[in-house]
C-alpha cells in the first residue's frame, strides 16, 4: 500500500508541475506582464522600466523556476491587479468557493443516488425513463441558463431566496443547486448501473435465498458495494467544484476563487492567475489521488496493478 | 402516513433557518440606503490610481478637488478653493476655504494641496497624473490657505484637471518625496466629500455613510444617508436585484433590456446623453501600409457616403443618440457643425470607389472591440458598396496592441471625454503626431487641433477648433458616426437628475 501511496503520490506532482508550466508558457505569450501592469495606453518607457524592474526582460525558464523556488518557500507573489500578496487573496476567497463546492455535492448526493437507486429498482419501468431523460436533460442544461432561470423562479417571482451574494447560508442554495445539478448524471447513471451488477451477483442471491430483502437488503448489503465507485467519482467532482465554479460565481456575485480567477484573467494579473491555475490543478490531482487510494484501500487487487 | 419526530426534529429548524436568512434584504427608501450595481468590480478606493469611470462616480462621493464643474452649465466654479487669480498666463493663485474637514475631522489646509500636487509632479510616471504633469510645472504654498500653480505652458484646461482629476490628498497620506506608497488609500480612505467609507471589500461592495461635517459645497448636502455599492458582473443577476427591489440604481444598460424592464413597471427606464461619440479613424496617412485604398481622399469620402448612420441611430442605438458629422460632440466647446457633410449614398459611394480605381472594391480589415452590432452593420453597408470587409472583433487590448504596431487601416472608436464638455478632451489625445490614433499623417491638422491649448482666449481656441474640425471633415480623416445615449434602471423610490454630459452625480439623488 505504501509503494503504491508514493507512486501516485509522485505521479499527482508530476501532473500539478507539468500544469503549472503550461499556465507559465501560455499566460506569459497571450499577455505582456509589463504592459498588463502599466496599463492600457502606457508610456512604453514606463513599459520598459517595468520590464526591467520585475525581470520580464529575463528568459521565461529562468521566470519560471524563480517561480517554482518562491512557490517552495510559501512566497505565492504579489498581485499587481489587487494589490495584495496571492496567498492572502486565495486563502480570502478559498472559503466561499470550499462551501459552495461542498454544498454542490451535497446537492448531487441527495438528488443522484435516491434517484439512481429508484431507477435500478424499477429497471426499465417509467421510472427509470424518468430518471434517465432527468439525468440527460441535466447534463444538457449550460449552468448560466440554468442558474438565471432559478433566479427567475425562486427570486425574482416567489421571492424565496436571494438573487446574488454570499453573505448568509440562504445566498448558496440556488448557486449550489445549480452547480451541484450538472453532476447529478454521472453519478446518478453510475449508481444504477453500479445497483444493477450488484443486485444480479452471486453475493445477493445468496443473502435473498437466506431470507434477506427489502431495505435491508439493499442497504446493507447492495449499496456498500454499489456506492464505492460514486464514492471515488464524488470526491473528483468535488475537486472539478472547487476550481470549476466560475460561470456559477459570475452570475451569482459569489465572491470565491472562480470569481477571483475570471477578474484576474480579465485584469491580466498573472501571478494570480498562475498561482490559481496551480491550484485548481493541485486541487483536482489531490481529490483524484484520494479517490484512487479509496479505491485500492477498499479493493486490494487495485494496489497490484 | 405517519411521519417520524426525529425527521420532524430535523427538518423543521432546517427549514426555519433557511426561510429566516432567505428573507431579502431590501435597498429602500425606509432605511434611507441606495444600493446600487457596477458591472466592474471596484478594486480600490483610489481615484489617483484609476481612470475608469466607476471610480470616478465613486470619487465624486468620497473626494474633493480645488474646482468644480458645474453639471448645467458646465462652467469651472470654485470647490475646496474660495477664490482664484491668474496672476499671468502661466501663473495661477488659489485661496483655500478654511471651513472644510477631513472625514478624519482633521482641517484641510494649503500643506494638503501643496503635497498632493507635488506628489503628482513626482509620480509622474502614473499612468492618470500624465495629463496634469503636461502642463504643471510647479506648486508652492504661498500661506496657510493659499497656493500657487506654475505651469509649464499656457493651457486652457488647467482648471478643469484640477476639478476632475486630481482629488485633494492629506499631507504625507502616501508617505515622503521618494518613500511614496500609492496603496495607502487603496482599502480605507480619508477623503473630503460628501460620503465618508465604512466598508470596504474589493471587489464586493463598498458601503458610504454621508459625512454630517460636510462643507457647503457647490454639490449640495446628499439627501440619501448610506449608499451601498455592490459588484455584479451579470446583468442578468443585476436585473433581477433590481426587480426584487434589492437594486436601485443601474447604469449603462443596454437599450433593449432597459426598455424591457421599464415596461415591466418594477422599475423606472430612463434615457440621457452622454459625451461618448463613435467614429472610424481611417489610415489616409498609409501607417498600416504605403498607398493603401485609404489614403486616396475619394476612397474615404466614399465610405462615409456607404454608412446609413441615420439608420443605425435610429435602429441599433436609440434613445437621445444622435448622428454627428464633426470629430467631437456637439455639446462640447469648440465643437462646430460647420463642416463638410456626408449624406448616406451607396450609390454615390459604389461610383466613387470605382473612379478612385478600384473596379472590383479592395479588401479591409475592420476592427471593432464593442458595439458589435453596430460594427456589423457598418461593415453589412460597406460590403454592399463592394468593400471586402473583414470584420475583426476583438479584445480591447488585442486592438490597441495591434494600433501600437500600426497594424490597422480602420476600426470603431469611442471617447467619452472623461466627461468634459470641451473639444480638447478628445483632441488631444487623436490628434497628437505621436498618437498611435492619429492616423491621419496630417501635421496641419495636429497644429490645428492642439494649437487650441496654447491660447487662454476663447475665440481663438473656438477658432482652431473650427478649422481643425472642418479639415478633419473635409480630407475625411474620420467617419464621425454618432454621439451615444445613456439608459439608466432605477427603482420606482428614487430621484436620480440625468446628467447632461452622461457622467452620474450620485451624490444628487434622493427619494420621492
Amino acid at each position: 500500500m505504501l509503494r503504491y501511496l508514493l507512486r501516485r503520490g509522485f505521479m499527482a506532482l508530476l501532473v500539478a508541475l507539468t500544469v503549472s508550466v503550461a499556465a507559465f508558457v501560455l499566460l506569459n505569450v497571450a499577455v505582456d506582464p509589463a504592459m498588463a501592469i502599466a496599463g492600457e495606453d502606457a508610456d512604453l518607457l514606463l513599459v520598459e522600466q517595468i520590464r526591467e524592474q520585475y525581470g520580464f526582460d529575463r528568459p521565461i525558464y529562468v521566470q519560471y523556476f524563480e517561480w517554482l523556488t518562491r512557490l517552495f518557500h510559501g512566497d505565492f507573489g504579489e498581485s499587481y491587479y489587487w494589490n495584495k500578496p496571492v496567498g492572502e487573496l486565495i486563502l480570502s476567497h478559498a472559503p466561499v468557493t470550499l462551501q459552495l463546492a461542498l454544498m454542490a455535492i451535497f446537492v448531487t448526493v441527495v438528488i443522484s443516488i435516491p434517484l439512481g437507486t429508484l431507477a435500478a429498482l424499477k429497471q426499465n419501468s417509467l421510472i427509470d425513463r424518468i430518471a434517465l431523460s432527468t439525468a440527460v436533460s441535466a447534463q444538457a442544461i449550460p449552468n448560466f441558463w440554468l442558474g438565471l432561470m432559478m433566479i427567475i423562479l425562486f427570486s425574482v417571482t416567489w421571492q424565496i431566496f436571494p438573487v446574488s451574494g454570499d453573505d448568509t447560508f440562504a445566498h448558496f442554495i440556488l448557486p449550489s443547486f445549480v452547480l451541484g445539478a450538472s453532476s447529478v448524471p454521472a453519478v446518478m447513471r453510475l449508481t444504477r448501473n453500479g445497483l444493477l451488477d450488484v443486485l444480479s451477483s452471486d453475493y445477493i442471491r445468496t443473502a435473498r435465498s437466506k431470507g434477506f430483502g427489502g431495505i435491508r437488503l439493499l442497504l446493507q448489503h447492495a449499496m456498500r458495494n454499489a456506492l464505492l465507485p460514486v464514492v471515488s467519482v464524488l470526491a473528483v467532482q468535488l475537486g472539478q467544484k472547487l476550481g470549476g465554479s466560475v460561470i456559477t460565481e459570475s452570475i451569482f456575485a459569489i465572491n470565491g476563487l472562480g470569481r477571483l480567477a475570471l477578474e484576474s484573467i480579465l485584469g491580466g494579473d498573472i501571478p494570480t492567475v498562475q498561482m490559481l491555475v496551480f491550484v485548481f490543478a493541485l486541487t483536482f490531482v489531490i481529490m483524484t489521488l484520494l479517490a484512487d487510494l479509496l479505491n485500492a484501500w477498499l479493493d486490494p487487487r487495485l494496489r497490484l496493478g | 402516513m405517519k411521519i417520524p419526530i426525529s425527521t420532524i426534529k430535523f427538518v423543521l429548524p432546517l427549514v426555519f433557518l433557511i426561510v429566516s436568512t432567505a428573507t431579502p434584504v431590501f435597498a429602500s427608501k425606509k432605511d434611507d440606503t441606495m444600493v446600487i450595481a457596477f458591472t466592474r468590480e471596484i478594486l480600490n478606493l483610489d481615484y489617483m490610481q484609476t481612470t475608469k469611470r466607476e471610480y470616478i462616480m465613486l470619487s465624486d462621493l468620497i473626494d474633493e478637488t480645488l474646482f468644480h464643474v458645474d453639471t448645467e452649465t458646465f462652467e469651472i466654479k470654485p470647490n475646496l478653493a474660495k477664490s482664484y487669480t491668474y496672476v499671468d498666463d502661466k501663473t495661477i493663485d488659489v485661496v483655500l476655504r478654511e471651513d472644510v474637514t477631513f472625514h478624519d475631522g482633521s482641517k484641510l489646509t494649503a500643506d494638503d494641496v501643496y503635497y498632493t500636487y507635488q506628489y503628482v509632479i513626482e509620480d509622474n510616471m502614473n499612468k492618470p497624473h500624465k495629463t496634469t504633469v503636461r502642463w504643471l510645472k510647479s506648486v508652492e504654498k504661498t500661506g496657510d490657505f493659499t497656493v500657487r500653480f506654475t505651469l509649464k505652458t499656457n493651457y486652457p484646461l488647467a482648471l478643469r484637471d484640477m476639478a476632475r482629476r486630481i482629488r485633494i490628498r492629506q499631507n504625507n497620506i502616501y508617505g515622503t518625496t521618494g518613500n511614496y506608497d500609492k496603496n495607502t488609500q487603496t482599502t480605507s480612505l480619508n477623503g473630503l466629500g460628501p460620503y465618508k467609507v465604512v466598508s470596504f471589500d474589493p471587489g464586493k461592495v463598498v458601503v458610504l455613510e454621508r459625512y454630517e461635517n460636510y462643507y457647503d459645497s457647490p454639490k449640495g448636502r446628499p439627501a440619501i444617508k448610506r449608499i451601498k455599492i455592490r459588484s455584479i458582473p451579470d446583468l442578468g443577476t443585476q436585473q433581477a436585484e433590481l426587480m426584487t427591489g434589492n437594486i436601485d440604481w443601474l447604469y449603462n444598460v443596454p437599450m433593449d433590456i432597459a426598455r424591457n424592464m421599464g415596461s415591466t413597471g418594477r422599475a423606472a427606464h430612463l434615457e440621457g446623453p452622454s459625451l461618448r461619440v463613435g467614429f472610424i479613424p481611417l489610415d489616409a496617412g498609409g501607417v498600416s501600409g504605403k498607398d493603401n485604398p485609404l489614403t486616396k481622399v475619394e476612397v474615404r469620402r466614399a465610405i462615409i457616403h456607404a454608412i446609413d448612420r441615420q439608420g443605425i441611430v435610429e435602429n441599433l442605438v436609440g434613445g437621445t443618440s444622435e448622428v454627428i458629422h464633426a470629430a467631437c460632440h456637439p455639446i462640447q466647446f469648440g465643437c462646430t457643425d460647420d463642416v463638410a457633410k456626408y449624406e448616406y449614398d451607396p450609390e454615390k459611394a459604389k461610383k466613387m470607389i470605382v473612379d478612385a480605381g478600384y473596379p472590383n472594391g479592395f479588401p479591409l480589415d475592420f476592427w471593432a472591440y464593442r458595439e458589435q452590432q453596430v460594427s456589423e452593420a457598418i461593415a453589412s453597408d460597406l460590403t454592399k458598396v463592394g468593400i471586402d470587409v473583414n470584420l475583426r472583433y476583438s479584445k480591447l487590448s488585442a486592438l490597441n496592441k495591434a494600433r501600437r504596431a500600426r497594424e490597422i487601416p480602420a476600426y470603431f472608436g469611442t471617447w467619452a471625454s472623461g466627461g468634459t464638455a470641451d473639444v480638447a478632451a478628445i483632441a488631444n489625445v487623436h490628434w497628437s503626431i505621436d498618437s498611435d490614433r492619429n492616423l491621419s499623417g496630417d501635421p496641419k491638422v495636429t497644429e490645428l487641433m492642439l494649437g487650441a491649448e496654447n491660447t487662454n482666449v476663447p475665440g481663438e481656441r473656438e477658432e482652431f477648433y473650427r478649422k481643425g474640425l472642418q479639415l478633419i471633415s473635409d480630407q475625411a480623416y474620420w467617419v464621425p458616426l454618432y454621439a451615444f445615449t445613456a439608459n439608466y434602471l432605477t427603482s420606482k423610490d428614487l430621484i436620480f437628475p440625468i446628467p447632461k454630459d452622461g457622467l452620474p452625480r450620485l451624490y444628487s439623488t434622493s427619494w420621492k
